[in-house]
Formats: C-alpha cells, sequence, structure tokens
C-alpha cells in the first residue's frame, strides 16, 4: 500500500496509540512529535493523509496546516482539537483541512472516519 | 504459588481513606494492582455522567500499550460496555470478561446458530485487541456499570487465577467508591458556590436599593467597594491579619457601608444647599441606623463593625462611636478611606468634584488626623501603581 499516513502529536504515546490503531487497518504510518518534524518529514516522504494536533510547542497545528497547504493544496489533512475548541475547528476548516476529531477520540467516530477518508477515499 | 493478597488490599484502603482526588486514587489502585499481578500494562475506563459515556483515565505500564490518559473515550453502547450492562447476555458471566473465554463463546454461539451474538462476541474480541485487553472487571454501584478495570496480557504469558479476579474485583469496587467520592465532593462544592452567589447576589440586591433612594450617588458602592479591596489587597501583603475571609468580609461590608440611609429622609439626602445642623444629626445616624438594621444577621459581625464605624477618624473625632487610632476596626477605616475617596472625586449636589490628584493630597493631609496611616500609605501605593 503506498499510503503512508503522518501522525503528528508532541505527546508521543498519542502518536503510538493512533499507529497502533491504525496498524489495525493495515494503514503504514510515520510519528511526528513536533511541528518542525512534521515539516521535514513531510517534505521528504510521500505522505496521502495527515492526522495533526493543533495544540504543540513550537510551531503549532495551524501554522504546519498552513505551510503544507501552501506546498501542496490537496494535501489531505484531519486536526486533533483538545476541546471542543470551535475557535480553532472553525479556523482549521478555513484554512483548509478536510476534519477534524476531538479529545478524547470517540474510537467508533475515529474508525468512521477511517473509513470514509482513508479506506474508501 | 498461592498468594495472599489481603495485606495489600487491607494497605490500599488504608491510603485511599486519604485521597480524594479521583485520578490520585486512581493510580494507587493501578499501582496496587501492578505489583501484585504482574501483567504488561493495566488501565481504567471511568463514566462520566455529564457526559454520559466512559474516558480512559489512566493507563499504566512499561511494556504493553500505553493509551493517553483521557485520549479515549467509549459510548455506552460500546460491546465493552454492553457484555456487563446487557441483561440478554446473561447467559455469559459477567463479573468478569477473559480475553480468551471468547473464542469458547463464539463456538457457543456459532452451535445454536445465534448468529447476533456471533456478531457482537467479534466486536468485543475486537475491542479487546484493540486496548490489548485480557481481562476486563467491572465496578458497578447497583446498577450502573461506573467503570471498567482491564488488564494487559501477563509478564511471562499464563492465565488469570480465580484468586487474583477475586483480588481485582475488590479493586473494581474501590473504584466505584473513588468515583462516588469525588461525584459527592463536586456535589458539594457546588452547592456552596451556588450559596455563596445567592448570599452575594441578595447583598447587591440591597446595596442596590440604596443608591436608588439617593440618586446623587450611583455608582458610589460599586466603586468603594473596588477601593477597598485594592487597598486590602497592598495591605495583605504585609499584615497577615488581612486574610481571604477578612477580604470577604470587606467586600460585604463596602457593599452596604451606607445601607442605614435607607431610615434618612430622602429630602435631606438629596438636598442640593448646606445641611443644617438638626438634618446632619440625621446623616451622622446612618452607621448606626446600617449596624441596627444587619444585626440580627449574626453571620455578620465582623461586617457590621465595618458599616457601624466607617465614619470614624482615626484623631476620635469621628462618630457614631468616637473611637481612636487602631480601636477603629481595620475594615472599618479601610472603607473610610475609600469612601472619602469616591465622595471627593464624585460631584455632589453641595459641591464639585475635586480631581483624582487633588483628592490624593487630601488623603495625604488627614493621614494620622482623619484616617490610618497604614491604610493610607497602601492607598498612596495603589494610587501611584495607577490601580486607583
Amino acid at each position: 500500500m503506498d499510503k503512508r499516513i503522518l501522525l503528528v502529536d508532541d505527546e508521543v504515546e498519542v502518536v503510538n496509540f493512533l499507529a497502533h490503531f491504525l496498524r489495525r487497518f493495515k494503514i503504514p504510518t510515520i510519528k511526528a512529535t513536533s511541528g518542525e518534524d512534521a515539516l521535514c518529514i513531510y517534505n521528504k516522504e510521500s505522505i496521502s493523509f495527515v492526522f495533526l494536533d493543533i495544540q504543540m510547542g513550537g510551531i503549532d497545528g495551524l501554522t504546519v496546516l498552513q505551510r503544507i497547504k501552501a506546498k501542496n493544496p490537496d494535501a489531505k489533512i484531519i486536526m486533533i482539537t483538545g476541546k471542543a475548541d470551535t475557535e480553532h475547528q472553525d479556523k482549521a476548516k478555513e484554512l483548509g483541512a478536510i476534519d477534524y476529531i476531538v479529545k478524547p477520540l470517540d474510537l467508533t467516530d475515529l474508525k468512521e472516519k477511517i473509513d470514509k477518508h482513508i479506506l474508501q477515499g | 504459588m498461592k498468594r495472599d493478597y489481603r495485606h495489600d488490599l487491607e494497605k490500599t484502603a488504608r491510603q485511599m481513606i486519604l485521597v480524594h482526588r479521583v485520578d490520585t486514587l486512581i493510580r494507587l489502585i493501578l499501582r496496587t494492582i501492578m505489583r501484585n499481578i504482574r501483567v504488561k500494562h493495566a488501565g481504567i475506563f471511568l463514566y462520566d455522567k455529564y457526559k454520559d459515556e466512559y474516558v480512559i483515565r489512566v493507563s499504566k505500564g512499561k511494556r504493553g500499550i500505553k493509551i493517553p490518559e483521557g485520549f479515549a473515550k467509549i459510548k455506552k453502547n460500546n460491546p465493552l460496555i454492553r457484555y456487563f450492562t446487557d441483561k440478554e447476555l446473561s447467559s455469559f458471566d459477567q463479573d468478569f470478561l477473559l480475553y480468551n473465554r471468547i473464542n469458547y463463546y463464539l463456538k457457543y454461539s456459532r452451535s445454536r446458530g445465534r448468529n447476533d451474538l456471533v456478531g457482537f462476541l467479534e466486536d468485543l474480541k475486537d475491542q479487546l485487541s484493540l486496548f490489548q485487553a485480557k481481562a476486563c472487571i467491572p465496578g458497578f454501584f447497583r446498577n450502573d456499570l461506573m467503570g471498567i478495570l482491564f488488564l494487559g496480557a501477563k509478564e511471562g504469558g499464563g492465565v488469570f487465577r480465580p484468586e487474583e479476579l477475586g483480588f481485582l474485583s475488590v479493586l473494581a469496587s474501590d473504584v466505584v467508591m473513588a468515583i462516588r467520592n469525588a461525584w459527592l465532593f463536586e456535589d458539594l462544592n457546588k452547592q456552596l458556590d451556588k450559596n455563596k452567589k445567592l448570599f452575594l447576589n441578595t447583598v447587591i440586591a440591597f446595596a442596590t436599593a440604596i443608591e436608588a433612594k439617593d440618586k446623587y450617588t450611583s455608582g458610589h458602592t460599586e466603586r468603594v467597594v473596588k477601593y477597598s479591596l485594592i487597598i486590602a489587597n497592598i495591605l495583605g501583603k504585609t499584615y497577615p491579619q488581612v486574610s481571604s475571609e477578612f477580604v470577604e468580609n470587606l467586600r460585604i461590608a463596602a457593599l452596604l457601608h451606607d445601607i442605614g440611609k435607607i431610615g434618612i429622609p430622602e429630602e435631606i439626602l438629596n438636598k442640593k444647599s448646606i445641611l443644617n445642623d438638626d438634618e446632619r444629626k440625621f446623616i451622622f445616624k446612618h452607621p448606626l441606623i446600617g449596624a441596627n438594621i444587619l444585626n440580627p444577621i449574626g453571620e455578620f459581625k465582623d461586617i457590621i463593625v465595618g458599616v457601624k464605624y466607617h465614619h470614624e477618624r482615626y484623631d476620635g473625632k469621628g462618630y457614631p462611636s468616637h473611637l481612636k487610632g487602631e480601636e477603629i476596626p481595620l475594615i472599618a477605616a479601610i472603607i473610610a478611606v475609600a469612601d472619602s475617596y469616591d465622595a471627593m472625586t464624585s460631584d455632589r449636589p453641595y459641591k464639585k468634584a475635586l480631581s483624582k490628584e487633588d483628592a490624593l493630597k487630601e488623603i495625604k493631609r488627614n493621614s494620622g488626623k482623619q484616617f490610618n496611616p497604614r491604610v493610607v500609605e497602601a492607598f498612596i501605593k495603589a494610587f501611584k501603581g495607577n490601580k486607583i
């Protein structure tokens, strides 16, 4: 499968758990634990999809989103938001994120989003 | 090799009495589990009564999967929850859920042509493998599932023995206790906040009643409260007497300092010319009238002195009791400065407002005469720090 998914969160446990979750659907992943890391990997590797945390130290998620979109307007990005943070969610959609997921993640929702955006898309 | 868990259970129970925070308690419980049954990881789904769903709160373990705290949640219709709560599944052992038992259940259900159960069990297996859980133990309060403990594989493999499951059951019921205690504390605190708010709003309603009567002093009460609290904030850095309780009392006393004006005829309050002696006598009564109005409220003892003595002077020439110097309670001495400053900087029926700077000069000039020097000092500090 050539679809590689980039997982970005400054909490290493979050990316690990997401990778573990996606592995169940045989989806290969690459992990990044900072915005800098994420941009670096995105530029080097062929990435079909990004899960991106909004709130990170250093370069935050919205900035990463903007930079990736500037480079590749077709990039598919799902944001991970800390809470029901509608301000950032709206902003992310405005900047071209295709969807967002809210912590704590409802695993059934997450599965549906993976089906909809990745497995079928 | 048998192990006696009683000792550890009792030790944990003893520690638990001291802990009120649900997260700390759960950490303690998980640590007890990890110490006694060597599993790769352990975690807990906790019921959130506001959202009506189960959130992973803590998961521990160096070797197994680590799920970030609060990262994932499952709904009530998740097979993991339904396994323990659905009455139709009572042919299974609902006291425990063991991963390696599911295959047996599956075989059983297939042999009876129960495709509904087969589907359910497949989903359940899938959920367990997502959390790499080999055993789940429910914690109930009456008929409500409050939480589920889940455990990864044992180090070196092996099945969970009956005495281990018994031990885990006791800990699961401890989790239930922890959550119920946490809720109780939350409810108590909420009730307390509600009462406080009700009380403060009642006092504010009284204060508004005074201002309705005295039309020239609109906003005066609010400003006296503001200045008083700013002064107290500065005094609090030097004088331990100015505690948070003192400040709360000060807030109420400042709100109510002029409540005695309710007993003074409006034509005197709103008179545009200088008052004659008789009228002035009436005005002098307002601190006492205020104290008398509030007197039946026993809890207001420390507040009433603020109302009663806010027109006393440091040199003893004030009213109603001609108290002197440190005889004047600090709460009243603070309100006196705040009240005078606002009176000086507001237009009144009989005089125009002073500028802020001139009012400050006036306050300074009266330090040790009309006002307590400690309070004046704090007031000057606040003024210079642009807080007033």
